[in-house]
């Protein structure tokens, strides 16, 4: 097992090696770059553009611009600086990396907690009313893109005036005492973590609908069940267990989508997470930012899939990885 | 040597205007410590002081350090915080004592001596002196300093000199044999004056040093200013908190020690949307409301408690460009035949007859602009020119001006020129800005009608920068530049040989005979002291711009602030501001 994670790990080098290779150079083969605003500017002249392009290195080829980046990385754990910012790409990362992390953390534990329950009561119940009317809710769950529910839901949170309009926390959260501030924030959670962990569920809960009807229809099953064991421990201790394995996998993938997940969501309801930062960076031609988050991105993506390959080997004794 | 004295006549000129300012008649006013502050005479309200002031801006600001500071987030935060020597009256656009109260010109108008305020104090109750002035401009003149002003502030390679004369007075020198009179107090004004004792060890180390220092990261309290208020704090992605500088140089026309607000907060929104419902909604005391939302918020004023005002029009115009540059022939760009048809003035006043401004204000603002005819903005009262040549939406006539320049319409109903090719180019704009899309439908629509194949693509802003500021390779483009009040802040749009000069940039001789005239008329207007006489020469400039159509303006937007009840000292001026940040004040009591 201890060999296996290390092997992986050893595989991630030049995984994103690949990665950030190949985005490097798509970023830089698009037309244009960050001083592309500033050259429209009448008062600046080329001659300023051309020496901010010189101090951001811009100037120089392709493949030193690279290899500079990645020896920083690897000497000082340095992801370079921000054009746009004047600082560096960790600190910017940083800043909001906890508030994106308590997000996608916040919608996972509810889409989890609320979608596996029903998943098993629509499964136990097909074609039943509360299928029939909790598959039409789930279908409208993954169709629905989560700007549109989100905007719905501050729409809601105007006209009702219950929930605060965007945002992560209020004009005097300073002043708050601790409890003040973890209620200040979770009022402002509601919505972003109702929409992903909507989203969410609504698959999940399918999913594992599917899989659980797929187990229930094996052999064992009958068998247990003709041997008079009752339906609750058929179904919570055979069924389920079996059936929960699919799940797993997807759990580590939404582990890689933990500091990604939420992008577009964050830039309808101000969240300030990475997903604004990001995206902001991207249209802008941030290099570094984009590469830094990239990176990042990749990593959390591989390992997430890594707990889940762990994870399946502790729920299914099956599987050994030696 | 002569001098004269400018300051002094701003309060005579009110006189002889026939208004006189409440605060004309009063003994002079003090503070402890500043005998000359400033004094806000412009401000309608005596205001009461405490409360909170809510704004919401889109993006985080880049940097706190003003030298630095280029986007409007970061300028927004900064010029709270920091302050030039003279700053602009935002009802007028004229130039007003800042942190120095007066100023004085040699006769050859080169040599300039300021004077500041006695007794201003940073935030952290160090003095102002001129040594802090000089570091100001050297910062900007250091190597590696990321800033415009530089440009601005150099005169055919050679820039500006200065030297300390006391703790009070400084003197900048303008290199010989240029004279740039017209536009050097509002290039002082650009200069934001940052404290030595804070960031002399920054930019000892070098530019790239500078560039870094008072980024978003900093410590709050390092952030010393002379501004209205002070940094509290920044979290990043929500909001800027900022505090009352207790030791602000101005004064209400009672005496009273400015601003009047405990708190000035900047929230951060992720779009204007999100803008709009936290101020209907009351979370915000300001909304800055796009044309086509006036109507709507008007009928909601009395519901939400706010005012929103029918502003003037802003400075900035969309406008459509015509590529005459012969560098631009090529796969991708021009054809020869349209680089022909495109430098043909009858080409080019045909199609400006074929534009509709009419609908375009009417379908893209919502009725909530002005067309436009010349470069300099309705909304721009010192210097905008009424009575240059228009052209009315008129197919006929541009039928019939392009029948006249040699084109045919065929009895496929295509255009053909004098050789006999189809008159057709690509339209393009950034994708993503809604105006510049609907106005480019709008454009294609009429210029369809007159028989020419016109393609519509958009495209990414990155890449149409650089088509139009690298490779030239391109046809014809609608976009839009930001406009400063004085017309030489954009020199770079109208010399021949500037970078900007988009249809035929970098020219080393003026290529037309009315080229050459507009770049002997920037640097006459930049020579003259005299408005009246600038005015007259910029009035010529515009002139000749609308009769050769290099760039065909379609309207000026107007503003339109919506402010909450509560807050005071509400006085609309040049592009829609509202007022002042010092003189606002809190309503405690509003019915």
């Amino acid at each position: 097992m201890l060999r296996h994670i290390v092997q992986r790990l050893l595989n991630l080098i030049p995984l994103l090696f690949g990665v950030t290779l190949i985005s490097f150079i798509i970023i830089q083969l698009s037309p244009g770059d960050f001083l592309s605003e500033m050259r429209l500017n009448p008062v600046v002249s080329s001659e300023t553009v051309e020496a901010m392009r010189r101090n951001f290195g811009l100037d120089q080829p392709l493949h030193i611009q690279y290899l500079k980046w990645l020896r920083a990385i690897f000497l000082r754990g340095d992801l370079g600086y921000s054009f746009a910012y004047h600082v560096p790409v960790t600190w910017l990362i940083g800043s909001r990396l906890l508030n994106t992390l308590i997000l996608n953390l916040a919608a996972l534990v509810i889409a989890w907690l609320v979608a596996i329950p029903i998943g098993i009561h629509a499964a136990t119940r097909q074609y039943s009313f509360s299928d029939n009317t909790l598959s039409m809710t789930a279908y409208l769950g993954i169709s629905t893109p989560t700007f549109f529910s989100g905007l719905l839901l501050l729409l809601f949170a105007f006209k009702t005036r219950l929930l605060p309009i965007g945002g992560m926390t209020s004009l005097d959260y300073e002043f708050f005492p601790w409890y003040g501030k973890v209620l200040d924030v979770a009022r402002h959670l509601v919505i972003p973590a109702t929409v992903l962990a909507f989203t969410a569920s609504a698959g999940l809960m399918r999913q594992m609908r599917g899989n659980l009807l797929e187990v229930l229809r094996q052999d064992y099953v009958r068998t247990a069940r003709a041997k008079g064991l009752a339906e609750r421990p058929v179904i919570y201790k055979h069924a389920v267990r079996n059936a929960i394995n699919p799940l797993i996998t997807i759990f580590g993938f939404e582990i890689g989508g933990l500091l990604s997940g939420s992008a577009i969501l964050e830039n309808v309801v101000g969240w300030p997470g990475l997903g604004r930062l990001i995206l902001e960076a991207l249209v802008q031609k941030d290099l570094y930012v984009v590469m830094g988050s990239l990176l990042i991105g990749s990593i959390t993506l591989v390992l997430g899939n890594l707990v889940a390959d762990i994870l399946l080997a502790f729920a299914d004794p099956r599987i050994r990885y030696d | 040597m002569r001098r004269m004295t400018i300051a002094v006549g701003v309060a005579a000129i009110l006189l002889v205007g026939g208004i006189v300012p409440l605060g004309a008649q009063q003994p002079k006013l003090t503070l402890p410590g500043i005998p000359n502050p400033g004094v806000a005479s412009y401000a309608p309200e005596i205001g009461k002081y405490g409360g909170t002031y809510v704004i919401s801006q889109i993006s985080d600001p880049r940097t706190f350090n003003p030298i630095v500071a280029q986007d409007t987030a970061s300028t927004a935060v900064t010029g709270a915080l920091f302050e030039a020597l003279v700053d602009q009256d935002y009802l007028t656009g004229e130039i007003v004592p800042g942190l120095a109260e007066s100023w004085t010109v040699s006769q050859d108008g080169r040599t300039w001596t300021f004077t500041l305020r006695e007794g201003i104090k940073w935030s952290d109750g160090q003095p102002l002196t001129t040594e802090d002035v000089a570091f100001s401009a050297q910062a900007i003149f250091t190597d590696g300093v990321d800033n415009s002003a530089v440009d601005l502030l150099t005169f055919q390679d050679q820039p500006l000199r200065w030297r300390v004369l006391d703790k009070r007075r400084i003197q900048f020198i303008t290199p010989r044999a240029i004279c740039p009179v017209g536009i050097f107090l509002r290039l002082i004004g650009a200069i934001d004056v940052v404290p030595k004792h804070k960031l002399a060890d920054a930019l000892a180390k070098g530019g790239a040093e500078f560039n870094r220092t008072w980024g978003i990261n900093v410590n709050p309290k390092e952030l010393v200013g002379t501004g209205p208020f002070i940094l509290q704090s920044y979290v990043p992605g929500q909001r800027l908190t900022l505090l009352r500088n207790p030791n602000y140089w101005s004064v209400d026309q009672k005496g009273q020690r400015l601003p009047y607000l405990t708190r000035y907060i900047l929230l951060i929104v992720p779009n204007l949307e999100q803008s709009r419902l936290k101020f209907l909604a009351g979370e915000t005391d300001f909304y800055s409301a796009r044309p086509r939302e006036f109507a709507e918020l008007k009928a909601q004023e009395r519901q939400g408690s706010f005012a929103v005002y029918d502003g003037p029009e802003t400075f900035g115009s969309e406008f459509l460009v015509l590529n005459q540059n012969p560098a631009g022939v090529g796969s991708g760009g021009l054809t020869p035949a349209q680089l022909s048809w495109f430098q043909d003035v009858r080409f080019r006043r045909a199609l400006n007859h074929a534009i509709d401004r009419n609908t375009i204000v009417q379908q893209v603002y919502a009725g909530r602009a002005t067309p436009s005819w010349s470069p300099i903005s309705v909304g721009n009262k010192l210097y905008v020119n009424t009575n240059v040549p228009q052209y009315p939406y008129n197919l006929d006539r541009a039928q019939q001006l392009l029948a006249e320049a040699g084109y045919r319409k065929g009895a496929d109903g295509l255009l053909r020129d004098a050789q006999g090719n189809v008159v057709e180019f690509t339209l393009q704009t950034n994708a993503g800005n809604t105006d510049r899309e609907a106005i480019g439908n709008i454009l294609r629509q009429d210029f369809v009608k007159l028989g020419m194949r016109v393609t519509f693509a958009p495209e990414a802003f990155p890449s149409l920068v650089s088509k139009l500021t690298g490779s030239y390779r391109w046809q014809a483009i609608i976009i839009g530049l930001t406009g400063g009040i004085e017309p030489s802040s954009g020199r770079n749009v109208y010399l021949s040989s500037g970078d900007l000069h988009m249809w035929r940039p970098n020219q080393e001789k003026p290529v037309n005979e009315w080229e050459a005239e507009v770049d002997r008329l920037f640097e006459q207007a930049a020579c003259e002291t005299d408005q009246a006489k600038r005015k007259t020469l910029y009035a010529r400039w515009q002139q000749i711009y609308s009769e050769q159509a290099p760039m065909m303006w379609f309207s000026n937007p107007k503003t339109q602030p919506a402010v909450r009840n509560t807050i005071g000292n509400i006085k609309l001026g040049l592009q829609g501001v509202t007022g002042t940040l010092e003189t606002r004040y809190y309503k405690t009591v509003y019915k």
